[in-house]
């Protein structure tokens, strides 16, 4: 089978998954045993205000026609609007105010575990045995068993300590651009449009601002919840790093290389690392999707106004349309994440498809 | 050929093996009756919890059928009341003849060694068509036995009968229970006071509550220790003196593991953890009752600062002793105002934390045990199916999971466990949202682990000796069951190692959120919750310490999932399970 043709089934065959997800989500809200307007207004919700929003949200038709209005819904985008966190207004406008933010929060959490976790794993894989390979696979283990509601609070507790100087002998409020809270949602006004011209119909900007110290000051309050996000993957990221090296390092290809005579740097540059990313990518792509589940737990510790934030509430406080909506955006984001893993695998390694 | 017979000629060489050469087995035994009779009181525990567990499960499955009957009455009230009724009727008897059916099945493999339709004269090739088999028509029989069983016992006076039999067997195994147990909280006591002349009162020998109960948690531990080696001889008495062959596979993979240094530590610790969950009662420094669950009902004694010796409620002494930073902390292996123990100090409302934390580990232990059980039967139930059959249902398959697997596993677990008990469901009450928790992780994991097992079992199902057994006549049941399970079994449970930690990490991140188990159920990420304010003052155990046990625990897992895989697999990659291993940091 071709690669391309293998690519293209994995592609249509997440049409029937994209609408059993949908299923689902509509069996847990509409069948499930939690009513959705009792949990808008409490268990014993009647009057004027609960037949409205049952006629709104549908709930008095039958259920088979529910079922196609919910579906029909989710596939149009058209999410509804929000009863409970910020009623009336569309689930939309929520994520449009929201995603930002957890946009900006998952960039440095899979940005970070990069830029340490490959190189740790790679240095690790280059000097096996060593000292500094125990030193970092053991790190690396316990730190992928550290649960990151924990890592989240000790991690701010240090920091909370080097207030005034403290025994690290450095104080983060003041290092750089000043904060005066560990927790809040970071500022994400540093690059913005100002004018907008039209050119036939389609408006362009034309002018654009941008602001270095409030992007040092977004930058400075993610960085404590990336590196908690982060943390497992940055663990993955090592080991699959060490084992990839150390994998390339002692196959034949190298040996060849060697006995070529080509100098050390390119022999690893050019033959080791380059074949030693390849196991890397679906390691990453995986992590991407890690993220998801973990910013809930991230975005309530550290008080950012994401999208796992905002689940959470919509969840606990029984604002359960909204809760739906969320969930299903997620799950279209790992379908999607799947599908570019699956095409960056078609195109990096030239073996995916034969076996199947 | 029925496999049944071929089990009984295995039993039966195995006993004449050992008439043959008793001494070994029986020395073995009488260690074995010896370490049992040490702990009658807490075994026979055990297993009354244990039997109360079946009861429940047993008692919950005929509502099973008037649940479904209801829900599609409730579906089809909108459209017509006569279609509701005959709808519900039908709903009923198919989910009836199901459980039926699934419990026949299970009944057949486990207690009947014969065939029951054979005794009592039936034969399918007189009577059915050809498409009845022999062993279908076994098994409608042995559901039809069931099904008058059930009725019998849900109608007639009958099910009195047996409700009293219960009832009487199990006031028997309480008497023994609360009999002797060398674990026993008064046997080695360290609750006590001090006495007006410096010494203590009521501790065991008198000796200082610190000291006596560290001699209570070393012979648990010691008791323990010595009954995996016990077990552990058994398994060597039985591969010296009565194994019929003299190498099997599993021979190499026990002598790997055990120059498998990081294995053994997983092990190690694995161990220790299970100890604590399962002695909770008799490890903790304080009752727990008393002390966590009903307080003001509960009273000590203890020696006031004018020498006089006064009782106190639980309640009351835990106000005294609560860390809450600052001043207020009853740290680390100290005393509190009433010279009451505290191992691992004591928490915000004043009790104290290492008991908290070791009827935490029970509640960890129980919720991944039944949720990576109930995964790992139903990935063991469909990769047999799927590589045996592969084609079609393989693909269904494929969906299915990749269905289950698109979803953020955290997301969805937050979602169904706020559903659940917002919407005041049963299962939600059960073990204070520990089963459904468990049931969620069950339903949400196994596609996971089917997914992590596919190859193998694929590669299995390609073996010669299964084409054997086909070509041989054995039906697919039996060759699924003894020629392909044992192999695929020991793959997942690698796996089934890894995602406990997982488990064991998104439980407590769940409770971190207020979510999943309520309290008075300990659970350790609570704890994490309930000291996160804190962690920078001087009561900074409360947090800390169980973070450090769920990093240890988890690790634990790892390195012990990591030792069964190079045990198994010396060859294998470590890429999979470190992709796993990820997936159980994730969700926390």
């Amino acid at each position: 089978m071709s690669r391309w043709r293998y690519f293209f089934q994995r592609v249509l065959l997440s049409i029937p998954i994209l609408f059993l997800v949908m299923t689902v989500i509509f069996v847990i809200l509409r069948m499930g045993p939690l009513d959705p307007v009792a949990a808008m207004l409490g268990p014993e919700a009647s009057g004027v205000q609960a037949a409205e929003i049952r006629e709104n949200m549908g709930l008095n038709e039958p259920l088979w026609r529910q079922y196609i209005d919910y579906m029909f819904n989710l596939v149009t985008f058209n999410f509804g609007q929000s009863y409970v966190i910020q009623s009336g207004r569309s689930v939309n406008t929520l994520i449009a105010i929201y995603a930002p933010r957890t946009i900006w929060l998952g960039f440095w959490a899979v940005l970070l575990p990069l830029f340490i976790g490959i190189p740790l794993g790679f240095y690790a894989g280059l000097n096996p045995n060593s000292w500094g390979d125990y030193i970092a696979s053991f790190s690396g283990i316990v730190w992928l068993a550290m649960p990151n509601f924990w890592l989240a609070i000790m991690l701010l507790a240090v920091l909370r300590r080097t207030q005034g100087g403290g025994f690290l002998g450095f104080d983060w409020y003041t290092i750089g651009p000043e904060v005066r809270s560990l927790i809040g949602t970071p500022p994400l006004d540093f690059i913005g449009f100002e004018e907008w011209q039209s050119l036939g119909m389609v408006p362009m900007p034309s002018g654009f601002y941008f602001d270095g110290g409030t992007l040092a000051v977004a930058i400075k309050v993610i960085l404590p919840a990336a590196v908690v996000l982060g943390s497992a993957s940055m663990a993955s990221e090592l080991r699959i790093g060490r084992t990839a090296i150390l994998e390339t390092i002692n196959s034949n290809y190298v040996e060849t290389a060697k006995a070529k005579g080509l100098s050390g740097r390119v022999i690893l540059w050019k033959h080791v690392f380059r074949n030693a990313l390849i196991p890397l990518v679906p390691i990453i792509t995986n992590e991407a999707l890690l993220l998801l589940g973990g910013s809930v737990i991230v975005e309530v510790i550290f008080g950012i106004n994401g999208l796992g934030r905002l689940f959470f509430f919509s969840a606990t406080q029984g604002d359960l349309p909204l809760a739906g909506a969320l969930i299903f955006i997620f799950t279209l984001i790992t379908i999607s994440l799947n599908i570019l893993q699956d095409f960056l695998y078609t195109i990096l390694d030239p073996r995916v498809g034969y076996e199947q | 050929m029925s496999m049944s017979s071929d089990e009984t000629d295995v039993v039966l060489t195995l006993r004449e093996r050992i008439a043959a050469n008793p001494r070994p087995a029986l020395i073995w035994v009488a260690g074995l009756a010896l370490l049992i009779l040490l702990e009658l009181g807490r075994i026979v525990g055990w297993i009354l919890a244990a039997g109360g567990a079946v009861r429940m499960v047993i008692g919950a499955i005929p509502s099973v059928p008037w649940w479904v009957a209801d829900n599609v009455a409730d579906g089809l009230s909108g459209v017509s009341g006569g279609l509701s009724q005959v709808g519900g009727a039908i709903g009923f008897s198919v989910t009836a003849a199901l459980v039926l059916i699934a419990g026949a099945f299970l009944v057949k493999s486990l207690f009947v060694p014969f065939s029951v339709s054979k005794k009592i004269g039936l034969d399918a090739r007189q009577i059915g068509p050809d498409a009845l088999s022999e062993h279908l028509l076994e098994r409608l029989v042995i559901a039809a036995g069931l099904g008058v069983g059930a009725a019998l016992i849900l109608v007639t006076p009958v099910g009195g009968a047996v409700d009293a039999a219960v009832a009487s067997l199990t006031n028997a195994l309480e008497w023994v229970a609360n009999g002797w147990t060398l674990s026993d909280r008064e046997l080695i006591s360290n609750e006590g006071h001090r006495s007006p002349d410096g010494g203590w009162e009521g501790t065991f020998l008198g000796l200082s509550p610190a000291i006596a109960w560290s001699i209570r948690v070393i012979v648990i531990y010691a008791y323990a220790f010595a009954a995996l080696v016990w077990l552990w001889k058994g398994y060597t008495t039985y591969r010296e003196h009565y194994r019929e062959a003299d190498w099997t596979p599993r021979d190499d993979w026990i002598n790997r593991f055990r120059t498998h240094y990081w294995g053994i530590f997983g092990l190690i610790v694995v161990f220790g953890f299970v100890v604590l969950a399962l002695w909770a009662p008799a490890l903790g420094a304080a009752n727990a009752e008393a002390n966590l669950y009903s307080p003001y009902q509960n009273e000590f004694e203890y020696l006031t600062d004018d020498g006089q010796v006064e009782s106190v409620a639980h309640g009351t002494a835990n106000i005294q002793s609560r860390s809450q930073g600052g001043d207020s902390t009853v740290g680390i292996m100290s005393y509190d105002e009433y010279d009451r123990w505290a191992p691992l100090g004591t928490n915000p409302d004043g009790k104290d934390l290492f008991t908290f934390l070791a009827f935490g580990a029970r509640t960890s232990l129980m919720i991944g045990l039944i949720g990576i059980g109930i995964a790992t039967s139903i990935a063991l139930m469909m990769s047999l199916i799927t590589s045996y059959y592969k084609g079609t249902i393989d693909i269904a398959t494929i969906v299915v999971s990749d269905t289950i697997i698109s979803v953020p596993v955290f997301l969805m677990v937050l979602l169904l466990s706020v559903v659940f008990q917002q919407g005041n469901h049963p299962l939600a009450d059960i073990y204070s949202g520990g089963l459904l928790l468990a049931l969620i992780f069950g339903a949400l994991y196994w596609p996971g682990l089917w997914r992590a097992i596919r190859g193998p079992s694929l590669q299995v199902a390609e073996q010669e000796w299964v084409d054997a057994a086909k070509s041989y006549g054995q039906t697919p049941m039996i060759t699924m069951r003894k020629h392909m399970a044992p192999y695929i079994l020991s793959y997942i449970l690698i796996y089934a190692s890894l995602l406990l930690g997982g488990v064991i990490i998104t439980t407590a991140a769940l409770s971190f959120l207020g979510l999943g188990i309520n309290p008075p159920t300990p659970e350790w990420g609570r704890m994490v919750s309930d000291g996160r304010s804190y962690v920078s003052t001087s009561s900074w155990h409360i947090a800390t310490v169980p973070g450090i046990l769920i990093v240890l625990v988890v690790t634990g897992f790892n390195a012990l999932g990591d030792g069964i895989r190079d045990a198994m697999d010396p060859e294998s990659e470590s890429g999979d399970a470190g992709a796993t291993a990820a997936a159980t940091g994730g969700g926390g």
